[in-house]
């Protein structure tokens, strides 16, 4: 099959590009470390994006604009109630886990019982959980535990753990999409939801889990996010809102729904990460940088989306 | 009987107390006073409010004034908060305490309030319109003192690196200006790179992690507050040199600087802007009130934390947030008289 019709393809080439650019401006051995934080930081985009993805192939309509509320609110109380301890690790990934579960179930059953449309659901429920995480703890930013810390920076060779973690997650993702019962049934919902259901598909039962998987996935990121970056703060979660977005679309998964792909999330994900190197290695002024980086993602999205 | 005793010594105590403590009693106790603030998604701005919580709601719970009741939009939008100022107006209170969305947008509404008759007295986020007060933060002065402390610490000067804020706001244009005066002062240094940290730790991060491999020697790292302990993480993640960080008063920095400074003697500075400024804009509306004379123009001080009063800093500083100083009310009055 001709590579030029793969949905993925423009991102990662993107991705080379820009990199090519770095490493001819500041040498190849910078190019190499720059590789490795991008690896670093664009697990955090990828982990939040493979939620989102799921979300958006639902179909028009379907997106889910509570993840940074979301991230900060199982980063808060997972920080606050691990304290620092090394025993409550596992407790406190399990509290993260819960709060995805309960937020993914929340969201949904806005969008379900009351008939709110996603995008007003989930924006609307993230001042609930911002709220949250203000009245439960007011901002104060707790360590995380010494090993969570070190797990979330930690290296094996200049590859980063969570990059490791994350790719395989990714792996097994890219076979929950395309060979499992679940996953065909988000293409289908997302390509007709009345054919699907027709077929017997259990249309809101697929996508009620989906919403809940994007949500435990944000908590999850944002309790490693926390281990990473020395704790939990209100605002940590802001730019993962355009970002998860971005890195879906970028990532050539159909905004229209029903056809998404997991290798262009890592593409899209780097390429975000080695724009804004990119930019700032040479030295433009904040008004540019932006509309550069507009400018670039627009032209992405036009030439991948001719292909479809 | 015991417990009558009690009581009217307790009671007899508590007017001693509150009259010792409350000198201006009399003319402000039926005022009230809202504070409209645009923000509160930041441990800066929690502290904020947590600090008017604790001095003003003391002085409303005293008898200095009737009400002292903050106010914060959800959506960090002028339209909002102008919406917000008209209905404080339309509540009857004497006095409204704003920490603003925008320096201008919000001019409208607080001419509105004047001519209503009220108080009208901006602090950080402040307002250019003429009828109301203003405590301001000189932004680039702090940008400019981080380089002259830079330039007393390295005689031979060097590569900075600067992190700024968040792009397209006031308060990041001016500490940069002056950040940037003061190289043009220093022809020692120069900056070799700049990114926005957004005043976020994991901002900073990513940022400074992605443009380090493709710097020469960094000697110095200028910022903008909440973003030092980041930087540090981002130096360290790569394994380059540590540089001399200024910090931004928040607990994690504070730590983080102490600990290398019992590991090896690592030496900065540390400057910001004490969230309990909001106190300071409570006594000088209390102030206005009491038909005191107070100049249209404060300045609030800087809190500058150094290598000698580091301990006795983070000693009094919450765990998680960040270095403050509530101020009571000779302390405004302080103020208010430097600035005659």
């Amino acid at each position: 099959m001709n590579l030029t019709e793969k949905p993925w393809i423009w991102a990662w080439l993107g991705t080379v590009s820009i990199w090519l650019v770095i490493a001819s401006i500041s040498g190849l051995s910078a190019g190499t470390e720059v590789l490795t934080a991008a690896a670093s930081f664009g697990t955090f985009f990828v982990l939040v994006a493979i939620g989102q993805m799921f979300v958006v192939t639902l179909g028009p309509g379907n997106v889910d604009l509570s993840i940074p509320a979301c991230m900060t609110l199982a980063s808060t109380v997972a920080m606050k109630v691990m304290n620092g301890s090394e025993a409550m690790l596992i407790p406190g990934f399990l509290i993260v886990v819960a709060i995805g579960l309960t937020i993914g179930a929340f969201n949904f059953a806005l969008i379900i019982l009351l008939r709110i449309p996603p995008i007003i659901a989930t924006l609307s429920s993230s001042f609930l959980y911002l709220s949250t995480a203000i009245w439960y703890n007011r901002g104060l930013r707790v360590k995380p535990p010494e090993a969570l810390a070190e797990f979330a920076t930690g290296k094996i060779g200049v590859v980063p753990l969570l990059a490791i973690a994350v790719l395989i997650l990714t792996v097994l993702m890219h076979f929950v999409l395309h060979r499992t019962y679940f996953g065909r049934s988000i293409l289908a919902v997302g390509q007709n939801a009345k054919a699907a259901h027709l077929a017997g598909i259990p249309v809101e039962r697929t996508r009620f889990l989906t919403y809940v998987m994007c949500a435990v996935l944000a908590a999850i990121c944002g309790y490693f996010l926390a281990g990473f970056s020395g704790g939990a703060a209100l605002n940590m979660g802001e730019e993962y809102l355009l970002m998860s977005i971005a890195v879906v679309v970028i990532g050539g998964t159909s905004v229209a729904g029903g056809f998404a792909n997991l290798p262009g999330l890592w593409g899209a994900a780097l390429f975000m990460f080695l724009l804004v190197t990119m930019l700032n290695t040479l030295g433009l002024s904040a008004g540019y940088r932006l509309i550069l980086t507009g400018a670039i993602i627009v032209a992405v999205i036009a030439i991948s989306g001719k292909k479809r | 009987m015991n417990f009558t005793k009690v009581t009217v010594a307790g009671a007899a105590l508590a007017c001693l107390l509150s009259s010792v403590a409350v000198p201006a009693f009399a003319d402000t106790a039926d005022k009230k006073i809202a504070l409209s603030n645009n923000y509160a998604g930041n441990s800066w701005r929690q502290a904020m409010l947590t600090s008017w919580e604790t001095v003003a709601g003391k002085a409303s719970a005293d008898g200095v004034v009737a009400a002292a009741d903050a106010f914060t939009t959800a959506e960090n939008q002028v339209t909002e908060q102008a919406a917000q100022i008209q209905n404080l107006i339309l509540q009857g209170y004497d006095a409204i305490v704003i920490n603003a969305a925008s320096p201008e947008g919000l001019n409208g509404a607080v001419k509105e309030a004047c001519d209503a008759g009220l108080v009208v007295v901006s602090f950080d986020g402040i307002v250019t319109e003429p009828c109301a007060w203003r405590i301001a933060v000189d932004f680039h002065q702090m940008g400019k003192i981080q380089v002259e402390y830079l330039a007393e610490r390295l005689p031979d000067g060097g590569n900075l690196l600067e992190i700024r804020g968040l792009a397209g706001v006031f308060v990041d244009d001016e500490i940069s200006g002056g950040i940037h005066e003061g190289v043009a002062e220093n022809a020692k240094f120069s900056i070799e790179g700049s990114v926005h940290g957004d005043w976020a730790q994991d901002v900073a991060q990513k940022a400074v992690a992605g443009i380090l491999p493709s710097l020469s020697d960094i000697k110095g790292v200028v910022t903008q507050g909440g973003d030092g302990y980041g930087a540090s993480q981002a130096f360290k993640a790569a394994g380059r040199d540590m540089p001399i960080i200024v910090m931004g008063n928040r607990h994690d920095e504070l730590s983080w600087w102490k600990e290398q400074k019992d590991a090896n003697g690592y030496e900065t500075m540390s400057v910001s802007i004490a969230p309990g400024v909001s106190t300071l804009a409570f006594w000088v509306a209390q102030q206005i009130l009491d038909g005191k004379d107070v100049p249209k123009d404060l300045t609030v001080p800087f809190l500058s934390i150094t290598q000698d009063t580091l301990e006795a800093s983070l000693e009094t500083t919450q765990a998680g947030g960040v270095a403050n100083v509530e101020y009571s009310q000779e302390e405004a009055q302080g103020v208010i008289a430097g600035a005659m």
